[in-house]
C-alpha cells in the first residue's frame, strides 16, 4: 500500500515547493520508519510465537554464515594489516614506542572494529543476498502466493533468516576480530619489528570493551535480516524493482550500522568510561 | 564432477575430498573470469575515454543522479563516522590526559583511513549497485541490444560516461566527507570530553599532520572508485536470467567493490608508506 503512497508522492515531487519536498521526505522517512518497526514486532512475535522450522533455520545458517566466512576472513585479514600498519605510522610520529601497540590494537577492535567494520562486511554480504532473494520473491508473486495459503511471509521468510543472523554474526564476529588480530600481529612483526608475544597482550580488554563489543554484535545481527527483510518484501516493479531494493538493503542497513555504532559507543563510554 | 568419475574405485572419501578440490578451483576460475573481464572492460572504457567518445548528456545526467543524490547520505555517515572516531579515542585521550592530541588522533585515522573507507562503502551501496540494477535491467530487457542494432557504441554511450561519474562522484564525496567527519568529531570533542573545537582544530593543524595525509585519503578514493566503477560496470553488463539475475548481479558488484576496495585500501596503504 505504502509503495504506491510512495511512488504518487514521487510524482508529485515536481510540483512542490523546497518545503514541500522536506514535507514529502520526511512523510516517506515516517511512514518507512513504522513499517520497519512493524516488520521488527511481528518478527519478534512470530520467533516466540509461530512455527517451528529447524531445516530452514540451518539452511539459512549455512547460507548466512558458512558462506560468508571467505568474504569476511579476506577483507577483515587486510583490515586488520591496514589498521595495524596506520596505527603504527601514527604512533612512530610521537612516541617511536610499539610494547603497547598490540594491546591498545585489540582493545580497539574488541569494542568497536571487529563488531562494526564486520558488520558493514555482513550487511553488503548478507543484506544483499536476503534483500535480492526476498524481493525476486516478491516481484514473481511468489509472496502472494504464501498470503494466499494464509502464511505469513514474515513468518516463513524473515523468521528463519532472523534467527540464523543473530547466531551467525556473533561467530562471524569473533571469526573476523581473530582473523584482524592475527594479521595485525604478523604485519606489526614484519613492518615495526614487534615480536608477537609483546603484541598479544591482553591487558587492556576488560569487561567494559568485552560488553559493548558483543552489545554490538547482537544489535547488528538484529538489524541486518530486519532491514534488509523489509526492503526484501516492500519490493515492487520488475527486475528493475529486485535491483532498487538490493541497493536500498545495502545502504539502509550500513546506515543502520553507523547509527547503531554510534549510541551504542556513546553508551558504552558514559557506562565504561576509562 | 568431472574428477569423481576417474577414480571411482576409491569410495565416496576421495569423490567428496575430489568435489571439494573441483568447488576450490571452479571458484579460482570465476575469480580468473572476473578479473580477465574487468580488464578487458577497463581497456575498452579507456580507449573511449582516451578519443573522447563520451557522451557528455549522459556524463552530466549520471553525476547529477549520483553525486548530487547521493549526499544526504554521505553527510549522515561523515557525521556519524567522526563522531564515532572521536568516542574511540576518548578513552585514550582521557587514560593520558593528552587533550590536544584529539585532533591528531581522530584527524590522522579520519583523512588516512576511515573517511574514504566508508565513503567508498556507502557510495558502493549506493551508487555502485543502483548502476548495475540499471545496466542489468537494461541487459535483460534487451535494451543494449537494441543500441547496437541502431549503430550506437554501448560503451561510449553508456559506460564510458557511467565509469568517469562514479569515480569523480567517489572523489568529490570524500573531499566532502573529510570535512564533515572532522566536523562532526570536533563537536563531539566538545559534548564528550569538554574539548573546544578550538583545541581540536589547533591539534589538526600543529604540524603532525600535513597535506600528505589528506592527499593520501584522496588518492586511495581514487583507486576505490575505479574498483567501484569497473565492478557495477561489470556485474551490469553480465546480467542473465531475469529479474533474480539483476538481484544476484548486485549481490556480486557489492561484495566485489567491498573486497577490492580492502585489498586496494592496504596495497595503497603500504606503497605510499608514511
Amino acid at each position: 500500500m505504502s509503495n504506491q503512497v510512495g511512488t504518487l508522492e514521487k510524482q508529485e515531487h515536481e510540483e512542490l515547493g523546497p518545503v514541500g519536498l522536506l514535507g514529502a521526505a520526511a512523510i516517506d522517512l515516517y511512514i518507512g520508519g513504522r513499517e520497519l518497526y512493524s516488520v521488527f514486532v511481528r518478527t519478534l512475535f512470530y520467533t516466540f510465537r509461530g512455527r517451528r522450522d529447524k531445516g530452514a533455520v540451518l539452511h539459512q545458517m549455512y547460507e548466512i554464515g558458512n558462506r560468508s566466512v571467505f568474504f569476511i576472513s579476506t577483507t577483515m585479514g587486510f583490515l586488520g594489516m591496514i589498521l595495524v600498519y596506520q596505527s603504527g605510522l601514527q604512533a612512530k610520529r610521537v612516541v617511536p614506542e610499539f610494547t603497547m601497540l598490540g594491546a591498545t590494537y585489540l582493545e580497539l577492535l574488541v569494542r568497536d572494529f571487529a563488531a562494526s567494520l564486520g558488520a558493514l562486511m555482513l550487511a553488503t554480504r548478507v543484506g544483499a543476498g536476503i534483500a535480492a532473494e526476498i524481493g525476486s520473491m516478491v516481484v514473481t508473486e511468489q509472496v502472494d502466493a504464501l498470503r494466499m495459503c494464509a502464511a505469513d511471509p514474515i513468518d516463513f521468510l524473515i523468521v528463519p533468516r532472523f534467527l540464523a543472523s543473530m547466531v551467525m554474526t556473533f561467530c562471524l564476529i569473533i571469526w573476523a576480530g581473530t582473523v584482524a588480530f592475527v594479521a595485525g600481529g604478523l604485519t606489526a612483526y614484519a613492518a615495526f619489528d614487534v615480536p608477537l608475544q609483546t603484541f598479544f597482550n591482553m591487558a587492556l580488554v576488560d569487561v567494559g570493551d568485552l560488553s559493548i563489543g558483543l552489545a554490538k554484535c547482537l544489535a547488528y545481527g538484529v538489524a541486518i535480516p530486519i532491514v534488509s527483510g523489509y526492503c526484501g518484501l516492500s519490493t515492487f516493479g520488475g527486475s528493475e524493482g529486485v535491483g532498487w531494493a538490493t541497493t536500498r538493503a545495502v545502504v539502509n542497513t550500513s546506515l543502520a550500522i553507523i547509527i547503531l555504532n554510534f549510541f551504542i559507543s556513546g553508551a558504552g563510554f558514559l557506562i565504561f568510561p576509562g | 564432477m568431472a574428477a569423481q568419475t576417474t577414480n571411482p574405485s576409491k569410495g565416496g572419501e576421495p569423490g567428496a575430498f575430489a568435489a571439494f578440490l573441483a568447488s576450490i578451483g571452479g571458484g579460482f576460475l570465476s575469480a580468473a573470469q572476473t578479473t580477465g573481464g574487468m580488464t578487458i572492460l577497463l581497456a575498452r572504457i579507456l580507449s573511449r575515454v582516451l578519443r573522447i567518445k563520451v557522451d557528455g548528456r549522459e556524463l552530466w545526467k549520471n553525476l547529477y543522479k549520483m553525486a548530487v543524490k547521493s549526499l544526504p547520505i554521505v553527510v549522515v555517515t561523515a557525521l556519524f563516522t567522526g563522531a564515532i572516531m572521536v568516542i574511540q579515542a576518548a578513552t585514550i585521550v582521557k587514560r593520558y590526559g593528552a587533550e590536544g592530541l584529539l585532533g591528531w588522533g581522530a584527524g590522522f585515522g579520519t583523512l588516512r583511513e576511515i573517511a574514504p573507507l566508508l565513503t567508498a562503502l556507502m557510495i558502493s551501496g549506493r551508487v555502485g549497485a543502483n548502476n548495475t540494477a540499471e545496466l542489468g535491467t537494461m541487459v535483460v530487457t534487451e535494451q543494449l541490444d537494441a543500441l547496437r542494432v541502431l549503430a550506437i557504441d554501448p560503451i561510449s554511450f553508456l559506460i564510458a560516461p557511467r565509469f568517469i561519474a562514479i569515480v569523480s562522484t567517489l572523489f568529490m564525496m570524500t573531499l566532502f566527507a573529510d570535512a564533515l567527519a572532522l566536523l562532526g568529531a570536533a563537536y563531539t570533542g566538545q559534548a564528550l570530553l569538554g574539548v573546544s573545537p578550538t583545541t581540536f582544530y589547533n591539534g589538526l593543524t600543529a604540524g603532525l599532520l600535513g597535506f600528505g595525509d589528506v592527499a593520501n585519503g584522496l588518492l586511495k578514493s581514487v583507486v576505490f572508485g575505479l574498483v567501484m566503477a569497473l565492478a557495477s560496470c561489470y556485474f551490469g553488463l553480465s546480467t542473465s536470467g531475469g529479474a533474480p539475475g539483476v538481484g544476484r548481479a548486485v549481490n556480486a558488484t557489492v561484495v566485489t567493490s567491498a573486497a577490492g576496495v580492502f585489498v586496494l585500501d592496504y596495497l595503497v596503504s603500504f606503497a605510499l608508506g608514511g
